[in-house]
């Protein structure tokens, strides 16, 4: 039936006789405004796709969600025979109906169009997330040339000699080089060296011109990645020339495409290490953070994305330590990464939370100076500075254990939020250079501090009522009226916070030292504390919200406004991103509420 | 009461007594909406090119059960008409013709009252072929989506308020989506969808608002 829409998620995924089947089978319903379409608790013989109106998603009476055009429900009515809430038509409303059987037999039939309808988030999410790993390899090979790190073009003459050529080649690092025989341009590589000596058993003083070849074969920087692939495919070449506006530039190598294809991580931990100074660490740190667009452009999960962003990072901070720190400093502090950080959890860099606890006194003109290098440093590299100040330079996080230790305690007592804020923001605390045991110490007087003292913990926990979870799309229907704006969702707070405060909350109080949330309910799990098919879900709808996170993140740096990072404008995105975003939001107030009666938070 | 005694007449004159349920009442709460695509607007002098028919139950529209069909005319449609239909001469020639469509449409409709957009020209268009063929003009009760809208939405007007019943401006004052339009199907479904919203209004004594905006640039023909 024409109107009904082919390409809106998940009915892309269908093939064209599957797709004629379902427009065949299709009828069209009418509910009046107040109708109630789907009951909760209900089966329902057909999945509906709204054409025109809207749906309000209740539950026990209170609006979870607006649905408009294009959106389906309920497919848990459906499939698993029971709605998970009411849907209420709130105008005049026409949806597709689409049968029961037929849907089930396609779910049978086409797996990617079965995973829109599984029930667990987690297994939603992962075959999603499949989904998008096909799109990678096509956006790569759509890159150009010049976005690719190739090496660069150095020329000798051509009366060089095979020696020098060695030499050259030795001192810049590279593989071949562009040999300069008057008018005539033509390349020499290493593999051609080794060839004249070894088996032509040619002198070193061997000019160049009698070793070199002048047959080149050049592709030029604007042409596509793929254009190269062919051109090295065809001329069976491992090197091609790079030439920009008519002169050779560099050289690509099929190294170089590899390391578009598995981003080039694995070669910043290098360049870090080898790092002689300051300027030398800026260049991986800003790569680390192009890294993480290109891994996530390649479809890469985002929680393989945090991690090996924050192991980067980490190997960053702890090279300038190395590299800044007084030898007072390095003997007797030890440097933390807090918050997101610390969790493993940061993809786009957002803030820099970090510390430093000492296990000794050290002179005040060393922690001084450490104290603005150490910022100073980091803000050249592009670390946005902390709004909360947690950062070394703040005398507040960098102090002894002894005291610091003091200052938690006055922390828990003082029953202020920001101050549960910073309770929080230290129990994320990772050691990444220095005495580790110094934050281990810390940490063990932070959980003896708390034992037993529930009314202290469900103070700590009530931080997770800071911010409501959102009902999605309410927002819009009271904005709309009035004919303003669209409703945005903000993930940091609807989302991660509520769930990372949570799971830290209670891995406190059983003294849990993973760091990572995924690592504290594995531990949660074992404990009993959290059944483990919600653990799961818990975990999977973390990186729902890191992942449409870290979306918005580099759009908003793309478009110049990074305070608009955590924001998800909902008509922005498909109707099935927003199922999924609906799905993850419901698994946060299932634990809001797990934590309310845990920590008796309605008492207070 | 005229057409009532007409039906009276037909019912007794009717040619084929297989067609007399046409004159019994079809199932209760369902209705047929009807599009035809002509090759002009007379029709005692065009031909019926393409015809659609969707059953309505209830509130449910029933479009897997539609009836589509491309008519085989004794006369090629013109340029004009290839126009606005989109159908040319080879894809006409390619359909069915009336004596075999009509059978077929016949049982279709039943006794069901028939909806649609100026339903009489439909209905004029089609009888035009009906008659010839049972001596009898179709006696099914007929519902004009535009008369309702008119009711809903003129009804105590004051004088000299502009009158709009062209097919895109009661689409899109319904808030109902445009679908590629002249399509006797597309056509068809879009009048169920505005039949089944205007009869739910009519039913709960809902007004359609006369300051809303409606989009006024698309002409519409039937």
């Amino acid at each position: 039936m024409q109107g009904f829409d082919a390409t809106n998620p998940p009915f892309d995924r269908l093939l064209q006789h599957e797709l004629d089947e379902l427009i065949s089978s299709l009828d069209v319903g009418y509910y009046r405004p107040g109708e109630v379409i789907v009951q909760q608790a209900h089966a329902s013989e057909n999945l509906h796709v709204v054409i025109k109106g809207s749906v309000e998603v209740r539950e026990s009476s209170s609006l979870r969600l607006v649905l408009g055009p294009k959106d389906s429900f309920d497919s848990r009515a459906v499939v698993h025979g029971a709605a998970g809430e009411d849907f209420v038509a709130t105008e005049e409303t026409l949806c597709h109906l689409i049968p029961r059987d037929l849907l089930l037999g396609l779910i049978r039939r086409n797996p990617a169009f079965a995973a829109f309808f599984y029930a667990d988030v987690s297994r939603k999410l992962a075959a999603f997330a499949e989904a998008r790993q096909a799109e990678g390899v096509e956006s790569v090979l759509r890159s150009r040339i010049r976005d690719a790190r190739f090496g660069a073009a150095v020329f000798i003459e051509a009366n060089a000699t095979i020696e020098q050529a060695g030499r050259t080649m030795r001192d810049n690092n590279i593989n071949a080089l562009y040999v300069r025989d008057g008018e005539r341009i033509g390349v020499v590589t290493g593999m051609n060296l080794s060839k004249a000596v070894v088996l032509r058993r040619l002198a070193l003083d061997t000019p160049l011109r009698e070793v070199c070849h002048f047959d080149v074969v050049a592709i030029d920087a604007d042409d596509f990645i793929f254009d190269a692939l062919l051109l090295m495919t065809k001329q069976d070449k491992r090197r091609l020339a790079v030439r920009r506006d008519g002169a050779f530039v560099g050289f690509l190598e099929d190294i170089d495409l590899l390391g578009l294809f598995a981003g080039n991580s694995q070669l910043i931990p290098g360049r870090i290490e080898r790092a002689r100074s300051l300027d030398d660490l800026a260049a991986p740190a800003r790569d680390i953070q192009a890294q993480v667009e290109r891994l996530h452009g390649q479809g890469l999960k985002v929680d393989l994305v945090a991690d090996i962003t924050s192991d980067l990072n980490r190997r960053l901070l702890h090279k300038l330590f190395d590299m800044i720190a007084p030898p007072s400093i390095r003997q007797h502090g030890c440097l933390l990464l807090m918050g997101s950080e610390g969790r493993g959890e940061q993809t786009a860099r957002t803030d820099q939370d970090n510390g430093l606890l000492l296990g000794a006194d050290v002179p005040a003109e060393d922690l001084a100076a450490f104290r603005a290098d150490f910022s100073g440093a980091l803000e050249s590299f592009g670390f946005p500075p902390c709004p909360g100040n947690v950062v070394v330079s703040n005398p507040v996080w960098s102090q002894s254990v002894a005291s610091f230790i003091r200052q938690l305690k006055s922390w828990l007592l003082s029953r202020d939020p920001d101050a549960a804020m910073n309770i929080a923001i230290f129990s994320d605390a990772v050691a990444v250079a220095g005495d580790p045991e110094h934050l281990a110490r810390a940490k063990r007087s932070l959980v003896e501090l708390l034992r037993g003292e529930n009314a202290l913990l469900a103070q700590f926990a009530r931080l997770i009522e800071t911010f409501s979870t959102p009902n999605l799309g309410v927002l819009s229907v009271i904005m709309a009226s009035v004919g303003v704006g669209v409703d945005e969702v903000d993930l940091k707070k609807a989302g991660t916070f509520p769930i990372v405060h949570g799971v830290r909350t209670l891995a406190i109080e059983k003294a849990v030292l993973a760091s990572s949330t995924a690592g504290r309910i594995a531990s949660l799990v074992e404990m009993r504390t959290l059944d483990s098919r919600f653990g799961l879900e818990l975990v999977s709808a973390l990186r729902v919200f890191m992942e449409f996170r870290l979306r918005s993140q580099l759009r908003a740096i793309h478009r110049g406004r990074p305070e608009q990072e955590a924001l998800v404008r909902l008509d922005e995105i498909t109707a099935a991103d927003r199922d999924i975003l609906r799905d993850a939001l419901r698994v946060v107030r299932q634990f809001r509420e797990f934590i309310r009666v845990h920590y008796n938070l309605a008492a207070f | 009461m005229a057409r009532f005694l007409r039906n009276l007449f037909y019912r007794v004159s009717l040619g084929n007594p297989a067609y007399r349920f046409l004159f019994q009442p079809g199932p209760p709460d369902e209705v047929v909406v009807i599009d035809c695509e002509t090759t002009g607007l007379n029709p005692r002098r065009d031909e019926m090119i393409a015809v659609a028919a969707i059953k309505v139950q209830g509130r449910r529209i029933l479009t897997s059960d539609a009836f589509r069909v491309v008519i085989r005319a004794d006369k090629p449609p013109t340029a004009e008409s290839i126009k606005v239909h989109h159908l040319r001469a080879q894809e006409v020639a390619l359909g069915k013709q009336m004596h075999k469509v009509l059978p077929e449409l016949l049982h279709f409709i039943g006794g069901r009252p028939i909806v649609g957009y100026y339903v009489d020209f439909d209905v004029a268009m089609l009888d035009k072929y009906v008659l010839p063929y049972i001596q009898a003009k179709l006696p099914n009760p007929r519902i004009d989506v535009s008369a309702i809208y008119y009711a809903l939405k003129y009804r105590n007007a004051p004088p000299g308020t502009v009158h709009d019943l062209r097919f895109a401006s009661m689409l899109s004052d319904l808030g109902l989506p445009a679908l590629h339009q002249h399509d006797a199907f597309n056509d068809a479904l879009m009048t169920a969808m505005m039949y089944v919203q205007l009869r739910d209004m009519q039913e709960r004594g809902v007004q359609i608002g006369r300051l809303r905006n409606v989009q006024q640039h698309i002409p519409v023909s039937a």
